[in-house]
């Protein structure tokens, strides 16, 4: 009975490779406008300009405690009654690219307040202006602290993304659960599911994992 | 090159400054002396605003570093600072971080800061470890290191905050043998240091400094051999016993 499903689900494959494709598309391009956003963010926050900053804390609070498929039915199912109408795909990345920002925000503002203070009065002392003081002395050393846990970050939002099939759009996840209805074994269709988003992101924990080891190995030297 | 007229500086409740007068002359060298949390290095601190001051003024090179809309960088990068802790930046190597101020704020060419860089490494004593990062060096070398950074923007005015306290003994004399030869040169230097030895030697004048207050200032023969108040001849007391 098995290897009549298992048959089955071969022939499917090129349509979860399709919605395979499209969580790649969703979550790789709301982890570059995200990681853009989120270092915009992250930098202002670790600044001195209070206003820019609570509003930011604000909005981080708000989307860290509110759960991501509620964030992502108000944008595409409540919006419209505003008159703002969007298209599940763009949405979904919108959604993702926010969730995003807020947590690499975090990771980036910490990652910059651990940088000593001292480093930031050499700076300031031999003249550098305030982009240059964050180009050439803080950001570089507070990049090996960001990248850990930023990788990290990305394995999680990468699996937040199949959220993204509620609203509609074809992802890996959404492919699993049409093909479920046409071969009732669901551990052997979401099996599948699970094991391409496994493979997309078990590279990402390597590399999370050796980058994490190479800065403890360089902040004992 | 340096005038204070009746600078006072607060951290929160706390009256760190108390109406400091002081002028420096351009070739001089100052010492500043006193106890820990006498105001001393707040003082050197407020000299490229590092620190803000709330009342009167402060005049550096005919800026005036009180006022709020005077725009410092280009003042800063007249004026070298030496930290206690060094603050070398780790990621850069030796010649990396002496010359990152010249190309980025002075707009040198790469070539010509690196060759000033490794001239000005090598009057330090270091023309050897120029691709050393800070980790590699000695405290006294990643000091001698921060002190040529400044000397790369060939600053008018050299400030040294306890340059030697966070060394081992053994390394204070290379640092001190280099701040010498730069006072020989007629930089002009505030140096806030308990090495009164250094004082004796090539300062032109000493300040003690307690409470937040310049008790007193005068040559250091003048200074060590008859001191006019109570708390200097104390203080005196304690810290060349030693």
């Amino acid at each position: 009975m098995w290897g009549i499903y298992l048959e089955q689900l071969l022939q499917s494959l090129p349509f979860f490779l399709k919605g395979l494709w499209m969580t790649v598309a969703v979550s790789g391009l709301s982890l570059l406008l995200g990681t853009a956003v989120g270092f915009l963010w992250g930098i202002v926050r670790a600044s001195r300009r209070r206003i820019l900053k609570a509003l930011i804390g604000a909005w981080v609070d708000v989307i860290r405690g509110t759960p991501f498929l509620v964030q992502i039915f108000i944008l595409f199912f409540i919006l419209p009654e505003f008159g703002v109408h969007l298209e599940a795909f763009p949405a979904a990345v919108i959604a993702l690219s926010n969730l995003a920002a807020c947590f690499i925000c975090e990771i980036v503002s910490s990652g910059i307040e651990s940088v000593p203070h001292g480093q930031r009065e050499a700076a300031v002392s031999s003249g550098l202006n305030g982009y240059q003081q964050l180009r050439h002395v803080i950001l570089p050393q507070a990049l090996r602290v960001i990248l850990p846990p930023l990788v990290g970050q990305y394995v999680l939002l990468i699996k937040d993304s199949s959220v993204v099939s509620a609203i509609g759009v074809m992802d890996v996840t959404r492919a699993g659960w049409l093909t479920v209805q046409r071969i009732p074994q669901g551990i052997l269709v979401f099996g599948l599911v699970g094991l391409l988003y496994f493979a997309i992101c078990y590279p990402l924990i390597q590399i999370s994992g050796a980058l994490e080891k190479r800065l403890g190995r360089s902040s004992r030297r | 090159m340096i005038e204070f007229r009746d600078v006072h500086k607060w951290f929160g409740d706390l009256h760190v400054l108390k109406g400091i007068r002081l002028r420096v002359a351009a070739g001089e060298v100052l010492v500043v002396c006193g106890p820990s949390g006498s105001g001393k290095s707040t003082l050197i601190r407020t000299i490229n605003r590092l620190e803000p001051i709330q009342k009167g003024e402060l005049i550096v090179d005919g800026m005036k570093v009180h006022d709020p809309r005077t725009p410092m960088t280009k003042l800063r990068a007249e004026i070298g600072f030496v930290f206690q802790q060094f603050n070398l930046y780790p990621h850069m190597t030796a010649l990396e971080n002496v010359t990152l101020a010249p190309i980025k704020v002075r707009r040198m060419p790469r070539r010509e800061a690196e060759a000033l860089g490794k001239e000005v490494l090598a009057k330090v004593g270091l023309a050897d470890k120029l691709h050393q990062y800070p980790a590699q060096l000695s405290g006294g070398q990643q000091q001698r290191v921060a002190i040529a950074r400044g000397l790369c923007m060939r600053p008018k005015i050299m400030l040294f905050d306890e340059p030697t306290s966070a060394l081992d003994p053994e390394m204070i004399n290379e640092v001190l043998e280099v701040m010498r030869a730069l006072a020989r040169e007629g930089m002009t230097m505030i140096v806030v240091t308990h090495e009164m030895g250094f004082a004796r030697e090539v300062a032109h004048r000493v300040a003690f400094m307690d409470y937040g207050e310049l008790i007193e200032i005068a040559p250091p023969e003048e200074f060590f051999a008859r001191p006019q108040s109570e708390r200097t001849r104390l203080f005196l007391s304690k810290i060349l016993t030693h």
